[in-house]
């Protein structure tokens, strides 16, 4: 299922690099989709992707209402807090996981722990009871 | 309309640049200065470019491709200095 994804992925990123429709052109990219290297070891559902693909399009007008709220209002605190990778994710879906807590703009990926953790750091005005369930929380100077 | 858009558009991507760029003279931790570079470089690059698109809608291809390509690279290259910055020592 996750080789179509990948098919799709290719050929988008080829049209919209040569911007041309004509069949030549069409046939060229199709042949140079199918000929790159693929990884079929590992499959995840699709399922997962498209909900990972889809919190990656609502990130982004979360990441600029943050963004204007910390243009606002100053963050004086970090810390670091670790958090639970969600079960069975393959490699792909792990990485779409970083970028996405990445992506928001309080919080970003510091490592990725082979036992299944996130370390994030986050930004955040004041202290207070943490959100979601971190397992330890580390303090930084600020 | 679509002009004042655009130039709108533009104008707040210019404004994010500065923002996030001068927080980096500040004296504040690298990651702190990672997270406003970030805000600066994707939201701001993502604006102008949205705001060409507007003006420009003949070259929308490079454009779109544009926009990914700064999405998943600003992104992927933070967590990269993140975690480098995170494995040389306690002096973050």
């Amino acid at each position: 299922m996750i080789g179509y994804l990948d098919l799709v992925l290719r050929l988008v990123i080829w049209f919209l690099l040569t911007a041309d429709f004509s069949p030549a052109n069409i046939i060229i990219g199709v042949c140079v989709a199918l000929m790159l290297p693929r990884n079929r070891t590992l499959t995840a559902a699709l399922k997962d992707w498209l909900h990972v693909l889809w919190e990656i399009l609502v990130a982004i007008p979360q990441a600029y209402f943050e963004a204007v709220e910390i243009m606002l209002r100053p963050h004086a605190k970090e810390d670091i807090v670790m958090e639970h990778v969600k079960p069975n994710r393959t490699p792909g879906l792990i990485f779409l996981d970083i970028y996405l807590i990445s992506f928001t703009h309080k919080t970003i990926v510091l490592k990725y722990h082979e036992n299944g953790l996130y370390e994030v750091h986050r930004v955040r005005r004041r202290r207070r009871a943490k959100q979601g369930k971190p397992a330890a929380v580390k303090r930084i100077n600020s | 309309m679509i002009d004042v858009l655009s130039y709108g558009l533009i104008v707040s991507g210019i404004i994010f640049w500065f923002w996030g760029t001068l927080p980096l003279l500040g004296e504040r931790s690298v990651l702190f200065k990672l997270h406003s570079l970030s805000v600066s470089d994707t939201l701001g690059s993502m604006s102008i470019v949205v705001g060409l698109l507007l003006k420009i809608p003949s070259e929308w291809p490079l454009l779109v491709l544009a926009l990914i390509s700064l999405a998943i690279w600003n992104t992927v290259l933070g967590y990269v200095l993140a975690y480098c910055s995170s494995t040389g020592g306690d002096d973050v």
